[in-house]
Parts: structure tokens; sequence; C-alpha cells
């Protein structure tokens, strides 16, 4: 039990009900609730989005990487940060140029809405919900050991809490959770490798000495290949960082709360700023974990493993870095990520599911207002309650590679139909469906095969599909069948599609144009 | 069909310059990360020495860590530079094409 993790998590829970109760009076259209009225700045906004992807799994997670397996742990530290380039470059503003709330708007654009629709918030809630169980696994470990609370209870405290500040404080109060969060973790992350690069007098080559004598694999670290050592996985993870990150719901639907292109554009130039810093103190964090943690005995159990798992790296190495004092405000800083996190991927999937099923494909576009906004509070209470549910059977996996199957899906799914019906003339509404659900069923089914699940979860003895990261399979999947469903397309609707691309181009590149009288 | 706005700004020199420049900016941006994450990617698997090898001899800093460094390092760079393009080429153009259409 630790007295200053208990004082700031109640004060940063008491902050952001207050910011709820607030938030919530602003909270009356359907902008409003989705898209914060559209009224946040680009810096704001930038913030926000580095704390949507500076979640649970990048804070401990990879530091827990960079802590078992030294440079192997650098593939996701660049991997994460360039999915942002990604995003600059091919996205963000054609996203916020044609789209409402969600990126099945963009898909809609010009191809059918309602099987378009459909499928694509299929993929965003394939998404939202593994991402969603990564982080509450998290939180449960992460609280049941620093406030002493069994598991069930932590996670049913996440879960009630997120669902408080979707369902009454919608995107507003989301995203200002996001940013305090933000904001802490940037100083929490800065003050552990400032300490841990004071404690070896600022010389980096010290560090990595240090760390090579502490570690149990020796030299091993300063080399790739301790975890990932054939080319299919390497490939797999840079691809699902890549182009997954730009397929993530809850990121893009943060492109829709700036008023233009200009600011989603600056959105993402800050956010890549605070990410990319952020990743590289990463690195510092796990060599500075491999050398004031590994060997402690304060933080290993009986048989020498360390306390909480690897996960836990990070924040046994802020008591060695400030004490009791600073664990209390890290661990508070680590579940108010998680917090924050969770409610953004339950409102992106609130959202596939009351404005992208409801409103436009049961009730075509004709929504009422009111009814739709009630919809998609019911939709977060369910999402609420049965994630609860799931996380506590899915306790001690890795947060990592429950996050990064989340990952998968989303570069399979999302990004490949995203960015085709932003680029590709002749991508039709037949291409769109059979490359979406080829590249979900893929994911799945070889998810399902791999080690995470066959042998972890159903305890057989060997996997059937032996790599842990089906991204590579499930993207080519979804790519062939859209490429060949597109062009072997010769219906009417196919034409027509073909023939309205060149105003959405249009639309994409300079934003909504208006006619001449 | 199109608009008769939209017909002319397709054919409009400004915007066809835009889309042009634009798209030769982003993918030419994108291939250089991509292509050194794919380096490195590669490098891991296929030649560990290579990465594992110190930068200067008899120092203990491995090519590998300089070089996910130098990646963070380069998209930060190349994300600069972009927002600058954006600020002061594209979005005049933007600016004079929807202004020109209208």
């Amino acid at each position: 039990m630790n007295i200053t993790a208990i004082v700031m998590f109640f004060l940063f829970v008491g902050i952001t009900l207050v910011i709820t109760v607030w938030a919530s009076k602003r909270t009356k259209t359907r902008s409003d609730f989705y898209a914060a009225g559209k009224s946040i700045g680009g810096f704001q906004n930038g913030l926000a989005i580095a704390g949507d992807f500076m979640s649970a799994a990048t804070f401990l997670g990879v530091t827990a990487l960079v802590y078992s397996t030294g440079m192997d742990g650098m593939l996701f530290i660049i991997g994460g940060t360039l999915g942002w380039a990604v995003i600059l470059l091919l996205v963000a503003e054609r996203l916020r140029n044609l789209g409402q709330y969600t990126f099945s708007d963009v898909v809609a654009f010009r191809l059918a809405r309602k099987p378009v629709r459909t499928m694509s918030a299929i993929g965003s809630l394939a998404v939202a919900i593994p991402y969603l169980l990564a982080q509450m696994v998290g939180a449960g470990a992460l609280i049941q050991i620093l406030f002493g609370l069994p598991y069930e209870v932590a996670v049913v405290l996440v879960g009630v809490l997120m669902t408080l500040y979707v369902m009454f404080g919608g995107m507003l109060a989301t995203t200002w959770i996001q940013t305090i969060k933000a904001v802490l973790l940037l100083i929490g992350g800065t003050i552990i490798a400032f300490g841990v690069m004071s404690m070896m007098n600022f010389d980096f080559g010290d560090l990595l000495t240090a760390a090579v004598k502490e570690h149990p694999k020796g030299s091993a670290i300063m080399a790739p290949g301790v975890m990932f050592t054939d080319i299919i996985t390497v490939i797999s993870i840079g691809l699902a960082f890549v182009f997954g990150t730009a397929g993530l719901p809850h990121v893009l639907m943060r492109f829709f709360t700036v008023p233009n292109a200009r600011q989603a554009r600056r959105s993402v130039a800050y956010a890549i700023g605070f990410i990319g810093y952020f990743q590289s103190l990463i690195f510092i964090i796990g060599m500075g974990a491999i050398v004031y943690v590994t060997n402690n005995p304060e933080f290993l159990s009986a048989d020498g493993s360390l306390l909480g798992g690897s996960n836990m790296s990070a924040i046994h190495l802020s008591k060695v870095i400030g004490g009791d004092l600073f664990l209390g405000f890290i661990s508070a800083v680590a579940f108010a990520t998680i917090l924050a996190v969770v409610s953004g991927l339950t409102l992106s999937a609130a959202a596939a599911v009351s404005h992208d099923l409801y409103a436009n494909v049961i009730k075509d576009g004709n929504a009422d207002r009111d009814t739709e906004l009630r919809i998609s509070r019911i939709t977060t209470l369910v999402i609420g309650l049965s994630t609860m549910a799931l996380a506590i059977l899915l306790e001690g996996e890795n947060v990592a590679v429950l996050a990064l199957i989340a990952l998968a899906i989303a570069a399979s799914v999302n990004f490949p139909v995203m960015f085709l019906s932003m680029y590709w003339s002749k991508f039709t509404t037949r291409g769109a469906l059979a490359g979406g659900y080829a590249g979900l069923a893929t994911s799945l089914i070889l998810v399902m095969l791999g080690p995470t699940v066959w042998v972890t979860l159903f305890g057989y003895e060997e996997a059937v599909f032996p790599y842990r990261y089906p991204t590579l399979f499930a993207m080519l999947a979804n790519l062939l069948c859209a490429w060949w469903f597109s062009v072997s397309d010769k219906s009417e609707r196919a034409r027509r599609e073909a023939e309205e691309f060149d105003a959405q181009w249009i639309q994409s590149e300079i934003g909504p144009v208006q006619e001449k009288v | 069909m199109l608009s008769q706005t939209n017909q002319e700004i397709m054919t409009n020199e400004d915007f066809l310059k835009l889309v042009t420049v634009r798209r030769r900016v982003s993918w030419s941006f994108l291939t250089v990360l991509l292509g050194l994450y794919l380096a490195f990617g590669l490098l891991s698997v296929y030649a560990p020495g290579i990465l594992a090898q110190p930068v200067f001899s008899g120092g203990v800093v491995p090519v590998g860590i300089v070089m996910g460094y130098a990646i963070l390092a380069m998209t930060f760079i190349l994300t600069l530079i972009y927002v600058w393009l954006a600020n002061s080429f594209f979005e005049p153009l933007e600016r004079k094409i929807s202004g020109g259409a209208r």
C-alpha cells in the first residue's frame, strides 16, 4: 500500500469526474458527443493523440520488452513512431476533409453506404475490444500490486470509471482526460529517464555497459535477435505498427475534433514530437530498469522472478529513482494512462455502433438526434460491462501482445480499406467488402491458430500457425482481394463509383468546394 | 458527372501542381523512413552482427541503437519539413484554387 499513490489516484479521479460533469453540460449534439464540437485546437489535440498512443502497452509493455530483450525493443520503438509519419503524410488532412465523426465516413464517401459501413464498424470493434482488453488486463494487474486490491475489483473500478466518462462526458471529457494524462506521463517519463541518466553521470555508454553487466543474457541484449529472429515476425511487427496505427479507430476519431485540415495536420505534427520524444525515453527507462531492478532483492520474489512480472519494471524503477513518493506518482500516472486510453477506445466503439451501424445502416442516415445519442450511451454501458467480464477471464496475458493483435487487425482491415478508398479510383464496394472481410478473417483465424491463443489459452502443445503476429498475411489477403474484386467488378454501381472519384479526390485535396452560382 | 466547378478544378494548373508536388513530397519522405525501418529489420534478422557492432571501435554503443535513434530523429525532421512546406506552399495554393473556383 502506497499512500502517495492512493492520494494521487483519488485526486486524478476527482478531477476527471469534475471534468465529466462539466463536459456533460456541454454535450448536447452528435458533434459534441463524437467530436467535442470540433472545437479542439491543434496543440491540445496533438497532446491528446499522443496520449491515446502512449498507453499502458507502450509505457509498461515496451519498457518491459526493452528490459527483457534489449535491442529488440527498438523494433517497437521505431515502429511506434513511424506509424505517425504515415498518418501525417497520407491520412490526416484527407480524413478531416472527407469525414464527419468516424473513418467509416471516408470509406462510405462514394461506396455503397450500408454494406461498407457495416464492415468498417465491425473493423473498428474488432480493434477497439482487444485493445480495450489489453489495457484492462494491464490495469487490473497494476492496481492489484499498487493498491493491494483484488484483480477483479481493480478491473471493475476501471470499467465503471471509463463508462461514466464516456456516457456522460463524450469526446469533450475524453479529450481533456487524455490531455491531462499525456502531460503527466511526459513529465513522469522525463523524470525517470533523467534520474537514470543522472545516476550514470549522463554517460549513455556507461548505462549500456552497466545494463550488459546486470542482464542475465549479458552482451546479447546489445544485439538483435533475443526475441525476434525470423523475418516474417519482424516484418509483421513493422507492418502492424506502421500501418496499424493509422487504422486505430480511436486515434482516427481524434482528427474530427479539430475545426479543419490545417489543425489536423498540426495535431499530428505535435503528436509526432511528443511520441518520438517519449519513445526515445522508453529505451533509456528500459535500460535503467535492467541496471537498477534486475538484481535488486527488493523487487524480487522468493524464486528470483520480478515482482508483478516484467510489465512492472518501469514502476519498480521509479521507486529506485524517487522513493515511495515518486513511486506513488508514477503508479497513479500509469493508472490514469489506462483510464484515459480505455475511455477513448470505448467512445470509438460506441460511435461505430451508434453512428455507423444505427444511424447510417439501420436508419439510413435519418436517425433522430436524441435516439442516436441514447443508443451510443447504451452501447457504452454494454461495452463497459462485457469488457469487465472478459478482462477478468483473461488475467495474466502480456499486455503488449494483446495490443499488438489489435494493431494487426487495424493494419489488415481498417487501414487498407481507408487507404484504397482515398487513393484508388477503381476501388469498388465489392472490392472493399472482399478485402476488409478477408483481412479480418485472416487475422482472426491466424491469431486463433497462433501461439497466443492455441497454446497459451487452449493449452495445445504446438501452434498450427507458427507466428504470433498475423499482419503480413492478413494485409496481403486484404490487398489481393480488394484488388481482384475491384478490377473484376463490371457492375453499373462500380462504374458510378469510379466516376465519383474525381469529386472525392478534389475534396480530399483542398476541402469542400463551394459551387459557383 | 462532375459539377462545373469541379471540372474547372481538375484542369486548373495550380491544382495539378499542388497534387503532384504534395504526392511527390509525401511518398519520398515515406520511402526514406520506411526504407530505413526495413533496413533495420533486415539487418536484425540477416546481419545482427552489424547492428551489434560498436559505432566506434572500443566504444560500447552499438550501431543498432544509434540507428534507432537516428530514425526517430529523421522522422521528426521530415515532419518539420512537411509542416513548413504545407504552411508556406500547399496551403496558399489550396486557398488560391478554391478562391479561383468560386
